[in-house]
């Protein structure tokens, strides 16, 4: 794989950690939790190169 | 088959009121009408209900390297602003041209496109720039209203303006028309609007501070910034864009994305101040969290119409209109579009609107220029209305959201007569394009 | 368990049963293999990459599959599923691999050109992901994939595509496009060294034609037509001529734009000595205005907006109640692809191409197209080719 294309896969897992990250610390907006998760979900099936 | 697809948009409609009703966001409102869809979808087995979550997912994919340009740029400019070094150049415009009102204003406006005309996207420039623009805005005497009004407009031009417009390469891509020759008949426009609006909307001081005062109220700079600081950074983004243009197979293809993350890096390293990277970035993601999620679903609710044929439907009608209603018509039809769909309008009813243009001898690259102007002002229409909202959030504006929205009319107007002239007169002005060549 | 992890949990739950569900399916699609049966003409079967090392191992990598004839003559390239998701192609690629003989010169037939592509799934346009063509021993089940080449391959996007060598600029997305890539670069992005392989295979094997098959809207104006350049127009003419008086379909010709670069008919033309043709046919799936998209779409392309629009002179093609069968979209190119090295070989006799055993266009009708694909289960196993 190109070096390149292995830091996007970096810049990906760093935005889905900030994510995860969001979704830990929100302690009260059920509303918010879904969007991170939702959000979230683009970014794992690419990181484990599914689409 | 009409009544089948007009049954399944109503089920669309439905449970987007009743989520609403339930007081969902709108983000979650626009999933229950995509999850509805699919399910009513599914008894013509179209989608097929085992396909259906991979419908819903797929979706979210449409706007993936968009989501990661939103984030990777609002976490660059937000370490530029952490560090002083948009309050750096905000107060220098104001010191350097607090007395030649036009000139700020023009400079503000340039601020304020720079970063939607790059990444494409109005939200960009709102995220980035916006707050410290609406504060110098401000300073300047213009209330808080107008201020919004041209945030949101300007922002709306910038998505619009060269290099990066999203809406025409959508349609481009879609209708084989190569995205070249669109600097001038995109560029000229949104210089000309653009300088109406901030002259327009901020012309009038409506007070009567003096240029000591309002330094002393402007957000302290910390000691070690300097010009330098604030442009290396800017050096490096443009540097790797110019780079990538003037040699392009010298270099491999970096994408915007890792564009913006070396640049970050740059600002990260030249900041005066120390700066807490994870957690600044964890706290852009979350602000962005509404505009993403509206990328995720509205990808997702795109697909869903489209496979259900709701679409197909859509896009028929707007097709077989008769010329003039037609013209008429995408005065509303191409903002409303925008304000459910975002760029999904685009697609939609773009891309076979500009075949058709073509086909009746109209100029398609112009033509799209015209219509991409038109676009962006849907940014600030329910549903999603995701510039507008933003652009309310950034400029602190507390009146209603119907208020801010009336105080823009006067450029809408404007904008949308110029767009929908450029359409008419595409062929006519085709030298614009050449120029570009 | 507090109130917050409850709903968290149920929310991980929900979340995270849709991505696996779909994420299950991504992957049968993306790792499905279609098997191809080498047909009594097939002599031999190699990778494009041995055309361009560079391509080696990578997943662009694709089969190419040679028919030679007994007697030496002019050669023949078919390139099919350019854009995987204008699927007549690689049905009727298929025809000829698993049917011709040749008896004079070579075909060589690439059926998967961008393999990547056709692994790949079009977000927002809600494609099925696989479509069945019903056979005499069951039915045959094909990947349906995309324009551009999966993201999973060839990542990141430039945020404008500079077309190699003249600088053209192209959206990002034609990054990923194998028809706006030609003639490529060895060490190029992954879709230039596709076009690169197959620009080197032409010109080491020396390929006199070369045919690409597409399909597109039917409210595009390029549609159901022969593009060629300058020096393939005679022949496309006469083609287009011909076909509509002995077969009785409409093709007509459209001249390939010299300015309009990174296309196969302009590339291929300026950088070899081939005689490049592109077929579209008409692919009512494809267009906007459509009801749901369903396989039946696909196949069968009726619809009724479709039909309105045409009613309304909105169409580039003839469009009646029967639409346009997939049938028809093969038998067109199958008829097409064999009347082009008819009219090469006529004016060519040195290099002329001799093809039997591929049905044409009244035929592939009469019989559906799955009649002519072998049944892999009762197929030499050495003769299976998966890709
Ligand atoms: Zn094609």
């Amino acid at each position: 794989m190109p070096f390149i294309t292995i830091l996007y896969y970096g810049i990906s897992i760093f935005i889905a950690a900030m994510l995860i990250w969001n979704f830990v610390k929100e302690k009260h907006d059920t509303q918010k939790m879904a969007l991170c998760l939702i959000v979230l979900i683009p970014f794992l099936l690419r990181i484990f190169r599914i689409r | 088959m009409y009544l089948q697809i007009g049954l399944i948009l109503l089920i669309m409609v439905l449970a987007y009121g009743l989520a609403k009703w339930k007081n969902l966001s709108v983000e979650l409102c626009m999933a229950s009408s995509a999850v509805a869809g699919g399910l009513a979808g599914a008894f013509i087995k179209a989608p097929p209900l085992i396909q259906l979550a991979r419908h819903l997912v797929e979706g979210t994919f449409t706007y993936l390297d968009v989501m990661l340009v939103f984030v990777t740029a609002t976490i660059f400019i937000k370490i530029i602003t952490e560090s002083g070094g948009v309050d750096y150049v905000v107060r220098g415009i104001i010191t350097a041209f607090f007395n030649m009102r036009i000139v700020a204003l023009l400079m503000l406006m340039i601020v304020l496109l720079i970063p939607g005309a790059l990444t494409g996207a109005g939200s960009v420039s709102i995220l980035t720039v916006g707050a410290p623009c609406a504060m110098a805005l401000g300073y300047l005497g213009i209330s808080k209203k107008r201020v919004a009004a041209i945030l949101f407009i300007i922002a709306g031009l910038s998505a619009a303006a060269p290099p990066v417009n999203i809406w025409a390469m959508i349609i481009s891509a879609g209708t084989a028309i190569p995205y070249v020759g669109f600097e001038f008949p995109l560029g000229i426009p949104v210089l000309i609007l653009g300088t109406f609006t901030v002259l327009f909307l901020g012309w009038k001081r409506e007070n009567n501070m003096e240029l000591a005062e309002v330094l002393s109220r402007m957000p302290t700079i910390p000691e070690k910034m300097n010009a330098w600081r604030v442009a290396l950074p800017f050096m490096t983004f443009f540097g790797l864009i110019a780079i990538s243009r003037i040699w392009p197979f010298a270099l491999p293809v970096m994408g915007l994305p890792l564009q913006f993350s070396i640049a970050a890096l740059v600002a990260l390293l030249v900041s005066p101040k120390r700066i807490n990277f994870l957690v600044l970035s964890r706290d852009t993601v979350k602000l962005l969290l509404p505009l993403l999620a509206t990328m995720a679903i509205v990808g997702s609710l795109q697909q869903i119409m489209t496979v259900t044929g709701v679409r197909g439907l859509i896009s028929y009608t707007v097709i077989s209109m008769p010329l003039i209603v037609l013209y008429i018509s995408l005065i509303f039809i191409i903002p409303i579009s925008e304000g459910i769909l975002t760029y999904g309008g685009a697609a939609i009813i773009g891309i076979p609107l500009v075949w058709f243009l073509d086909s009746i001898g109209l100029h398609a690259t112009v033509a799209i220029a015209g219509l991409s102007l038109i676009w962006p002002l849907g940014d600030g229409l329910p549903p999603t209305a995701l510039i507008g909202r933003l652009t309310v959030i950034m400029s602190d504006y507390k009146g209603s959201y119907t208020s801010f929205l009336k105080a823009t009319w006067v450029p809408w107007v404007l904008i949308t007569i110029t767009g929908i002239l450029m359409i008419l007169f595409s062929a006519k002005l085709s030298f614009l394009v050449e120029w570009g060549m | 368990m507090s109130r917050e992890w409850i709903q968290k949990s149920l929310l991980i739950c929900i979340v995270m049963t849709i991505t696996i569900l779909s994420g299950v399916q991504f992957y049968r699609h993306r790792h499905f293999q279609l098997p191809i049966v080498a047909g009594p003409g097939v002599t031999k079967v190699t990778m494009l990459s041995d055309y361009c090392q560079s391509l080696k191992g990578t997943p662009a990598d694709t089969r190419v599959f040679f028919m030679e004839g007994a007697e030496e003559g002019g050669k023949t390239l078919i390139i099919a599923n350019t854009h995987s998701n204008e699927p007549a192609a690689i049905l009727a690629a298929l025809i000829f691999i698993e049917n011709a003989m040749v008896d004079r010169g070579s075909l060589i037939v690439i059926p998967q050109f961008n393999n990547s592509g056709s692994r790949n799934t079009k977000p927002g346009d809600g494609y099925v992901l696989f479509f069945d063509i019903p056979t005499e021993w069951g039915s045959k089940r094909f990947r349906m994939g995309n324009r551009n080449a999966a993201p999973l391959d060839q990542w990141p996007d430039p945020d404008v595509y500079v077309h190699y060598p003249d600088k053209k600029l192209f959206s990002f997305l034609d990054a990923r496009n194998t028809n706006r890539t030609w003639p490529g670069r060895e060490n190029g992005l992954l879709m230039e060294k596709v076009t690169f392989a197959a620009m080197e295979l032409m010109r080491t094997e020396g390929v006199d034609v070369a045919i690409d098959i597409h399909g597109a809207e039917t409210m595009f104006p390029v549609t159901n037509c022969i593009v060629a350049p300058k020096k393939a127009m005679r022949i496309a003419t006469i083609t287009s001529m011909i076909v509509n008086a002995r077969e009785g379909f409409e093709n007509h010709v459209e001249p390939s734009p010299k300015s309009f670069r990174g296309l196969s008919h302009r590339e291929i033309g300026d950088f070899s000595e081939t005689m490049p043709f592109l077929l579209e046919a008409p692919l009512p799936f494809l267009d906007q205005p459509t009801g749901p998209k369903t396989e039946a779409l696909l196949l069968d392309g009726k619809d009724p907006f479709l039909l309105s629009l045409s009613k309304q002179k909105k169409l580039f093609v003839p469009y009646d109640s029967t639409g346009w069968s997939m049938e028809k979209r093969v038998g067109q190119h199958c008829s097409v692809i064999l009347e082009l090295m008819n009219q090469f070989s006529r004016r060519n006799r040195e290099r002329s191409i001799i093809v039997s055993q591929v049905p044409k266009y009244a035929e592939i009708i009469e019989r559906g197209v799955g009649f002519y694909y072998k049944d892999p289960d009762k197929a030499d196993r050495e003769r299976i080719y998966y890709n």
